[in-house]
């Protein structure tokens, strides 16, 4: 029985998916910061190249990748998806469950599925240096990986927290040529700030993006380079849906329920897009797609649908997203990539509008489902991963108890080598289920006074 | 701030010896215990505490005779001086007489060997003076000040540099009521003690996303900014829930109930009957309560002020909980017993904590069944991890 579906490397998607032209109606523009209008691209032309500020708007449904950049993904690309039929065993579910594994790429996860292309475009357009952030040291492994290819430099801020916890994601960085500090660094006026008004703070997403960002505008040869969040990530890493929908038809198969972890969204984005664009053009109007999020940062289910800053120091374009608030920082839960405020303005769309839906799961459940997963399919998958396993696994537990046969596909981004710490704490039973005092976040915020 | 260098030693000799023989402690009830057939347990254990320090550049003081002299001599130990000559057999007054003649001539840490009636008069003549450690040998160990055992004693007191301190509380609970499935828990006293080992260790450190003192803080100032217009909130005992009424900038009780509304103290050190008069004319209320003692206690039916017609009236679902993550990790799970089960019933399986500003941690609540047959050992974490590590 057949267990890896693979694809020849000539089989690989030439062009990405842009799930914007498919959008019943487009999405609200991001602001400017400052004056609140309508972002225009030279807003962003500071820290991006005008490519990437292209792709961010376009509305063409296709778009060509360029051959250097695959040259680069054939490394690893593309990737399996296999059919975990020991779980599927071990859960004694009708359901059959496919993955697409990202994990086998050099970085480890799907990151790089972008990392390549934006490195490449900055490097078209004349720019020596790549300053950006990292939450669980995923993407700035992969940045680093990827600029290390375009023999440009490279300077991460990665979240404090991450940092102490996973000193092995710094030291890969160091071996692909890059820099790795802790943030809020004192590198910044925004580390500083932070600094000076906490100093032992274990760091956010959108305080390191802000260090990142003022890093890459005081700095002419530097662009700052998102991991996640943004259309042109998301586009770019479509290749994982396009390809996930290319291997099951080759066995006949094409899914009910597609999941995936949402930290920002590029994951989800990258292998659910191709399959909700199936579905917003009606060609398969019942397939139902899962977003996964921690209980511990749950802005899909419990945020606000509304403009806020993607960094804490207010310094990024404000995008119409799920927000549980720019100022929120997340309590320190082992899928550090997952602790994010807000979420990629087209996934928050896509729940907003019912084409998704959204879920959260507890820590010590997630660790649970990823135990379950090593011991039956072999592989250590990253915590965050482990989301859209927890999940996975209740949909098809479902399955056994309603007898249904449905196809069920996951994105398995990575492995989590550089999280066995989390689960050595998980064994232990020293892992904190976080939660969210949604009614008491109400009461406070009522408190403030209403801008904008 | 420097290292240990001074320490202030007593053992309760007596302590232990009831529980061996079904007593319910040992105060005043020695010979029983004796005629019982009860030995004195608490050498022993101060004895293994002790033994790993012997060697290290400290300086102890300590009572004459077995409550405290004979032991360091027979661990060994050197540098140690007499300063308090207890009566004999020694008493609870001893212990206080002891601790004030340390606190006299000067020491950097209290460390007894005894149980929870030894830390509650420990704690009577320390307060907030100086870190308190205990070495657990006594019947009833809930406070949270006791080493997890034993030998972990010399772990806790690092060998250089500063003492890492949280605080802990002193609570005074009847375990006989505790093992017939009810808790009568009160909280007696707060006071400095050394962060536990196995919380210290490196791995452990990025769990403990901040300190005790920032986390209560940041607890404080949350709940502050979330109180609403109009609304009584009346806040328990504890060190977290009075940074509820410092960050309002008001005195709150640190071992009683106050009741606030609209960032004004309306009642101080409330009684159940007080509570209630506040409640009859208040529209809506919230029921502020700290997570206390070693074990988790929330709600206990000693604490009687916190009865069930205070529980119904304001309404399980609008009782607010803190404790901070460090007091957390050291709590499996949570336990409430109003003496009504279908109150108890009503909080769910699971319990929302506040641990920090806008952040929470959810915790199971301990099932009576557990505990009636399987009471939690006194001043050990129960690990029940092993339960999840079968599978989906």
């Amino acid at each position: 029985m057949q267990t890896k579906i693979l694809l020849d490397e000539d089989e690989m998607p030439r062009r990405w998916y842009n799930i914007q032209a498919d959008l019943p109606t487009p999405l609200d523009p991001p602001l400017n910061p400052k004056t609140f209008a309508p972002a225009t691209p030279g807003d962003f032309a500071s820290i991006f190249p005008m490519e990437l500020i292209r792709q961010e708007m376009s509305m063409k449904r296709y778009i060509d990748i360029p051959e250097e950049v695959i040259e680069i993904l054939r490394l690893w690309r593309p990737s399996p998806l296999y059919r975990a039929r020991r779980l599927e065993q071990f859960l004694g579910t009708p359901a059959r469950i496919y993955y697409k594994y990202e994990g086998v790429s050099p970085a480890g996860s799907h990151k790089p599925n972008t990392a390549v292309p934006q490195a490449y475009y900055n490097r078209e357009e004349g720019i020596e240096r790549i300053a950006t952030e990292t939450g669980a040291g995923q993407w700035g492994s992969a940045i680093a990986f990827a600029t290390c290819h375009f023999d440009m430099d490279c300077t991460v801020y990665m979240v404090r927290a991450s940092y102490d916890q996973k000193p092995y994601r710094k030291m890969m960085m160091q071996v692909w040529g890059a820099e790795c500090h802790a943030s809020p660094s004192s590198l910044t006026a925004c580390g500083r700030s932070v600094l000076e008004k906490d100093p032992e703070t274990s760091g956010s997403l959108g305080i390191a993006i802000s260090e990142a960002v003022e890093d890459a505008a005081t700095h002419a040869n530097t662009n700052y380079a998102l991991g996640s969040v943004l259309n042109h990530v998301c586009l770019h890493q479509t290749v994982v849906g396009l390809e996930a929908r290319e291997q099951l038809a080759s066995v006949d198969e094409y899914p009910d329920v597609v999941v995936a972890c949402v930290g920002g969204g590029s994951n989800f984005g990258g292998i659910a897009f191709p399959f909700a664009g199936d579905k917003l053009t009606g060609k398969r109007p019942d397939i139902d797609i899962v977003a996964v999020e921690p209980a511990a940062c749950p802005t899909l289910t419990k945020g606000l649908y509304a403009y806020d800053y993607g960094d804490e120091a207010g310094l990024t374009p404000i995008l119409k997203m799920f927000t549980l608030g720019h100022d929120f920082v997340p309590p320190a839960i082992h899928a550090g990539g997952l602790r994010y405020h807000g979420d990629s303005p087209i996934v928050s769309r896509l729940v907003r509008d019912g084409t998704a839906r959204a879920v959260s799961v507890y820590q010590n459940d997630v660790f649970e489902a990823a135990q379950t997963f090593a011991r039956t399919e072999g592989m250590i998958p990253a915590p965050e991963s482990a989301h859209a396993i927890r999940t996975t696994i209740d949909i098809a537990l479902e399955c056994r108890r309603t007898g249904e046969a449905k196809t069920i596909l996951f994105n398995n981004t990575g492995h989590g080598h550089f999280d066995l710490a989390a689960y050595d704490a998980f064994y232990a039973g020293r892992l904190p289920d976080y939660d969210y005092p949604e009614e008491l976040i109400r009461d406070a915020l009522s408190r403030l006074p209403k801008v904008g | 701030m420097q290292g240990i260098e001074r320490i202030g030693f007593l053992v309760n000799p007596i302590a232990g010896m009831g529980g061996r023989v079904g007593l319910k402690g040992t105060d005043g009830l020695v010979e029983r215990a004796r005629s019982l057939g009860a030995e004195p347990s608490a050498r022993g254990r101060a004895l293994e505490a002790l033994r790993p320090l012997a060697g290290r550049d400290l300086r102890f003081l300590t009572a004459a005779g077995e409550m405290g002299e004979t032991v360091l001599r027979d661990a060994a130990i050197t540098g140690s001086s007499v300063v308090y000559h207890p009566s004999d057999p020694s008493t609870a007054r001893d212990t206080r007489e002891a601790c004030r003649a340390f606190l006299d001539r000067g020491i950097d840490l209290l460390l007894f060997c005894g149980g929870d009636g030894t830390a509650r008069d420990v704690a009577d003549a320390v307060g907030g003076a100086v870190p308190v450690l205990g070495i657990p040998a006594g019947v009833k160990m809930f406070s949270s000040v006791f080493a997890v055992d034993p030998t972990a004693v010399g772990a806790v007191i690092p060998v250089s540099g500063p003492l890492r301190c949280i605080d802990g509380e002193v609570v005074d609970v009847d375990e006989e009521a505790y093992r017939s499935n009810e808790f009568r828990t009160v909280l007696h006293a707060v006071v400095r003690t050394p962060a536990a080992p196995g919380l210290v260790q490196a791995s452990k450190q990025v769990f403990e996303e901040v300190e005790e003192e920032r986390a209560r803080t940041a607890i404080g100032a949350f709940i502050a900014d979330a109180m609403r217009p109009g609304l009584l909130y009346i806040l328990g005992p504890g060190t977290t829930t009075a940074a509820v009424a410092g960050h309002l900038g008001l005195e709150g009780t640190l071992l009683g109930f106050d009741a606030v509304q609209d960032g004004r103290l309306v009642g101080a050190d409330l009684d159940e009957r007080g509570i209630l008069d506040l409640l009859g004319s208040a529209g809506e209320a919230r029921l502020v309560l700290s997570v206390i003692g070693a074990q988790g206690f929330v709600l206990g039916r000693g604490t009687q002020v916190c009865s069930p017609a205070v529980l119904r009236r304001v309404g399980p679902e609008h009782v607010i909980l803190l404790g901070t993550p460090g007091k957390l990790a050291r709590t499996p799970e949570l336990h409430i017993d109003t003496g009504d089960p279908d109150l108890d019933a009503a909080f769910g399986t699971h319990l929302q904590v506040i641990t920090g500003y806008g952040t929470a941690q959810r915790k199971r609540r301990a099932v009576r069944s557990d505990h009636a047959s399987d009471p939690p050992s006194p001043a050990k974490n129960v690990c029940r991890r092993n339960d999840r590590a079968k599978g989906a």
